[in-house]
């Protein structure tokens, strides 16, 4: 079959929910793979997270699948997969074991994987979103990465490509929802919160750790495509956009749609076809022996409980009360175990309302300038800087334009704050005298401006407080100068 | 005169009586004088030779110790030994050096063992007379007659364990009787663990919940004596016990109180008439010194344990084998087409038939569809099964039966029977080891001038009844 051809607008109202008409109904299950941040690989003591290194130097017999290796379970591992089944409402199985997928692949180390089948570490669990709409999560279970395959000359015209065993045995755990999203901003919204559980576990690295999903999308009545392995949150949500757009577009024009695999363009932002499936993949699943059964104790399973962190959720109510934010504040902060964490450490030695203004104002505004998770920055702080660079804004020794320019200096060019400040000339001189001054001096030389204003022109009070900015060289703060110019006018 | 024994060698070879190096050049060439008898599939000349030498050191400064100090030790191919080709009898591993050492093969270096070969063997360990050997891999002979077979798939172990004029043991393996058949045809002791009491690392796999590493000598203690020395908890293998059990052979064997079980299915039909007599004979000489001996049916086994085992074997080994693909180690061959092409090339190339026929049948019993119908339902009645063996030690110590139903057979004899007629060989064999029981064959008698085997069977864990039963027989001889 001849791929269709349909152009797709970006966040058009077809594929989403609010606009949908009943016959266009989409229905959005997901399948994620985490990547576990653990210091070693799931069935060896090989470390974990070198996928960015010197290809192929944490690799051993048992992640090389050599004959005569075996794998043994790394408890740590599951200890997060737990940890996730849980903070995820799941119910945990008591007893567990692992299985073999078997399927020829070079990414593969044994040409079999180790994974779970009949039984997985958690299952029926759910997600809410913040309407409270829950997406049920049918289960969760620990499987391990294949190698990396890298195409050198790109996938299509590389006539070779060589494996890194790096990220062979690096433990997964893959999340699988039930069919309950219906749109591509609800499967969205459904991985940030995945994510925000991720982080507030710390089983995650947002930093090198990959989020991937196998994403299924159906127009309802009709038979559902299956997009393959996806890279991140963003790129879920487009693949679902434009797949969205591509199955309702086939439906109205009275079309069938086929039951396929599809891979997605991060360039095109397309999906196009891989293979048609007929029936279910027929993977041959049977126990891997060589691993024994788990089994927990409900006092085992009660334990790891316990030992949950604080989330998000209680944590944006703690937030709002102990520091009295406004809900929102305290959900965009809470959103992120990092940020919270950054919060509460400004909070100490700054008041709750700057810190706020920092983290939820200007840090998660040069974060998402950059496309980047806040969590991801994380290196790039230094938090004791930072605390000196607030101290000086609280003290009114520099201004928010001042604050703003130095945080990014600091996080984009890892430049301190202060040398910053200090080599930009960006101290407040301008004493409230000088500025009494300068404000007098532009409301004498513009009588014009100045009547328009007493009629209530707020254009011209606009422009008065920007020919002060001028001539103070910016040095004031244009809420000061408004301040002077309204008691000069009253 | 009668033979030094593996366990007088160490004693005497840890007083530096035995200069080691000349000691393992003499074994080394004896074991090249019979290559005509295809025991090995290859030869650790040089690491036989270097250990020698570092034992000696040992010795000269004081510090000779170990359970297997300076005796010869042969291998089973499909374990794996640090730089010393390791196929399992597979032409699709030719190359494969390990880099590192199995557990068993580390245990028994610093016990002071002697690495001198890889043994031969069925191709994984697939068949009943190692008449199945990989491509290009010779077949065993039997010692005592070089037309007929050494069994399998330990074949190689047993010839040479018999074969031997000098002190020797041989580490070897079984999956559904490969070291009690072959220990039967050469007439020398096999004896099999308990499940998890030896760890599996560094074992090729042939399928996983029933491969066990155990161990064969002339006589009972010099197999458990090497057992003792390879047994150990593992936390490299996660399905390893963490038990310590006593090997030690009774200082006066008894059978005297000892409730022996005769499984009676093992006496009847498909079971040579001269076989069944040599082996009743053994047991009323044990009844005359005091044991207990009562018939004992196990009809579910008699009846499901080669299916079920056949099942689950199958399906187990058709994902081990799915690894090799010429990617890695092992065959490869020239490079041309899409991967699928290159290892379905590899594998046709390399792979022998039966290991062919294992894999179709295994993936067959694997897939959906009919997974519910052989492989889940073999793995429920395996546990029927297991069940039956736990109600019988509930009234007996151990059970005893004819290892196999035949003497060593001809070539000319195996060449004709079916694959099914060669899998029902293993009748008295697979129940044990379906269950993951210790068990030890030893031998009873000859019947015209060939050995036949007796074996033991007890509860999980329990090899001291075992050592202390066949020692009882072997006494008696």
């Amino acid at each position: 079959m001849t791929e269709q051809k349909i152009m797709v607008k970006p966040f058009e109202a077809l594929a989403d929910a609010r606009f949908q008409k009943p016959w266009e109904k989409i229905m959005i299950g997901l399948e994620c793979h985490v990547q576990l941040n653990t210091d070693s690989k799931l069935f060896c003591s090989c470390p974990a997270g070198k996928e960015t290194e010197e290809p192929n130097t944490a690799c051993c017999e048992v992640c090389l699948g050599m004959p005569g290796s075996k794998p043994a379970l790394n408890k740590k591992a599951l200890d997060y997969a737990l940890k996730v089944a849980l903070a995820l409402n799941c119910n945990i199985n008591e007893k567990f074991f692992f299985s073999r997928k078997t399927y020829f692949y070079p990414d593969m180390s044994k040409n079999f994987q180790i994974t779970q089948y009949e039984i997985p570490v958690g299952e029926n669990g759910f997600i809410e979103l913040q309407g409270g709409k829950k997406i049920r999560i049918r289960r969760i279970h620990l499987e391990e990465d294949p190698a990396a395959l890298i195409h050198e000359s790109g996938l299509l015209s590389s006539n070779y490509c060589l494996v890194d065993y790096n990220r062979s045995g690096i433990p997964l755990i893959e999340v699988v929802t039930e069919p309950d999203m219906a749109s591509p901003q609800e499967a969205r919204e459904f991985l940030d919160q995945l994510t925000m559980f991720l982080s507030y576990l710390d089983v995650f690295d947002f930093e090198n750790g990959t989020l991937k999903a196998d994403c299924n999308l159906s127009v309802v009545g009709n038979e559902r495509a299956e997009i393959k392995n996806v890279t991140g949150k963003k790129s879920v949500e487009k693949a679902l956009e434009f797949e969205a757009k591509r199955q309702l577009e086939l439906v109205k024009q009275g079309k069938q749609i086929v039951r396929e695999t599809r891979g997605f363009d991060e360039k095109t932002l397309s999906t196009k076809s891989l293979r048609k499936k007929e029936s279910e993949e027929d993977y041959g699943y049977i126990t891997d022996t060589d691993l024994a059964a788990v089994v927990l104790s409900k006092k085992e399973i009660d334990a790891i409980r316990k030992s949950l962190p604080e989330l998000h959720s209680d944590k944006a109510k703690r937030l709002a009360k102990e520091f009295g934010l406004s809900d929102y504040d305290a959900k965009v902060i809470a959103g992120s175990r990092f940020l919270s964490e950054l919060f509460e450490e400004f909070a100490k030695s700054s008041s709750a309302k700057t810190a706020n203004f920092f983290v939820s104002g200007i840090f998660v505004s040069i974060a998402h300038h950059d496309n980047k998770e806040p969590e991801e920055l994380s290196s790039m702080l230094d938090v004791s800087q930072l605390k000196e660079l607030l101290s000086l804004f609280e003290k009114g020794k520099i201004n928010e334009k001042a604050l703003k320019e130095a945080a990014i200096a600091h996080i984009t060019k890892s430049k301190n704050p202060l040398d910053f400040i200090r080599e930009n000339g960006l101290f407040k001189e301008a004493s409230s005298g000088e500025i009494e001054k300068i404000v007098e001096r532009a409301l004498a030389a513009n009588p014009k401006a100045v009547a328009d204003l007493k009629t209530g022109n707020e254009k011209s009070l606009n422009f008065l407080v920007g020919l002060a900015m001028r001539e103070s060289k910016g040095k004031a703060e244009p809420r000061e100068i408004k301040r002077i110019i309204e008691e000069k006018i009253k | 005169m009668k033979a030094q024994s593996a366990l007088e060698f160490v004693a005497e070879a840890r007083t530096g009586r035995i200069d080691l190096e000349e000691n393992t050049h003499k074994i080394l060439d004896k074991v090249f004088a019979s290559e005509k008898y295809n025991f090995f599939n290859s030869v650790s000349k040089d690491l036989a030779l270097h250990q020698a030498k570092e034992l000696n050191a040992k010795v000269k400064s004081g510090k000779a110790s170990g359970k297997l100090f300076g005796l010869p030790v042969s291998v089973k191919d499909c374990i794996c030994v640090k730089g010393i080709e390791s196929r399992a009898g597979s032409r699709i591993l030719s190359g494969y050096l390990p880099v590192f050492d199995a557990t068993v093969i580390a245990k028994a270096k610093a016990e002071g063992a002697i690495i001198i070969g890889k043994t031969s063997q069925d191709e994984f360990g697939f068949g009943t007379f190692s008449a199945n050997a990989g491509l290009g891999f010779k077949v065993p002979k039997n010692p005592l007659d070089f037309e007929r077979a050494c069994g399998g798939s330990s074949g190689g172990s047993a010839g040479m364990t018999a074969f031997a004029d000098f002190p020797h043991v041989s580490i070897s393996e079984s999956t559904g009787g490969s070291i009690a058949c072959p220990a039967s045809f050469c007439g020398v002791a096999g004896f099999t663990p308990t499940y998890g009491l030896v760890s599996r690392y560094g074992l090729i796999d042939y399928a996983n919940s029933l491969d066990k590493i155990g161990s064969m000598g002339k006589t009972v203690s010099e197999s458990s004596l090497l057992l003792e020395a390879i047994a150990g908890h593992d936390e490299k293998d996660s399905t390893s016990l963490n038990e310590k059990i006593s090997f030690s052979p009774a200082k006066s064997p008894s059978a005297k109180g000892m409730k022996i079980g005769v499984i009676k299915e093992f006496f009847g039909q498909g079971i040579n008439s001269g076989v069944s007599r040599i082996a009743w004979d053994s047991i009323k000489k044990l009844e005359k010194e005091g044991a207990k001996i009562r018939e004992i049916s196990l009809p579910l086994n008699a009846k499901y344990a080669i299916p079920a085992y056949y099942i689950i074997a199958m399906a187990e080994s058709s994902t081990n084998l799915a690894k090799y693909c010429g990617m890695r180690y092992g065959a490869h061959e020239s490079l041309s087409g899409s991967f699928n092409e290159y290892f379905s090339k590899v594998r046709s190339c390399n792979f022998g038939e039966e290991a062919k026929r294992r894999i179709l049948l295994g993936t067959f019993a694997r897939m959906s569809g009919f997974r519910d119908a052989y492989y889940l339902r073999a793995m429920k009645a395996r546990t029927r099964l297991i069940n039956e063996f736990k109600t019988a030690f509930k009234d007996f110590d151990v059970l005893v039966n004819p290892t196999m139903p035949v003497p060593a057979p001809k070539f000319s004899e195996i060449e004709k029977l079916s694959p099914i007629q060669q899998y029902a060989m293993d009748l008295c064999t697979v129940p044990a080891n379906l269950a993951g029981l210790p068990h030890i064959s030893i031998n009873a008698g000859l019947l015209q001038k060939m050995p036949v085997g007796i074996m033991f069977t007890a509860g999980h864990l329990q090899e001291e009844r075992l050592v202390q039963a066949a020692s009882a027989l072997e006494a008696l001889k």
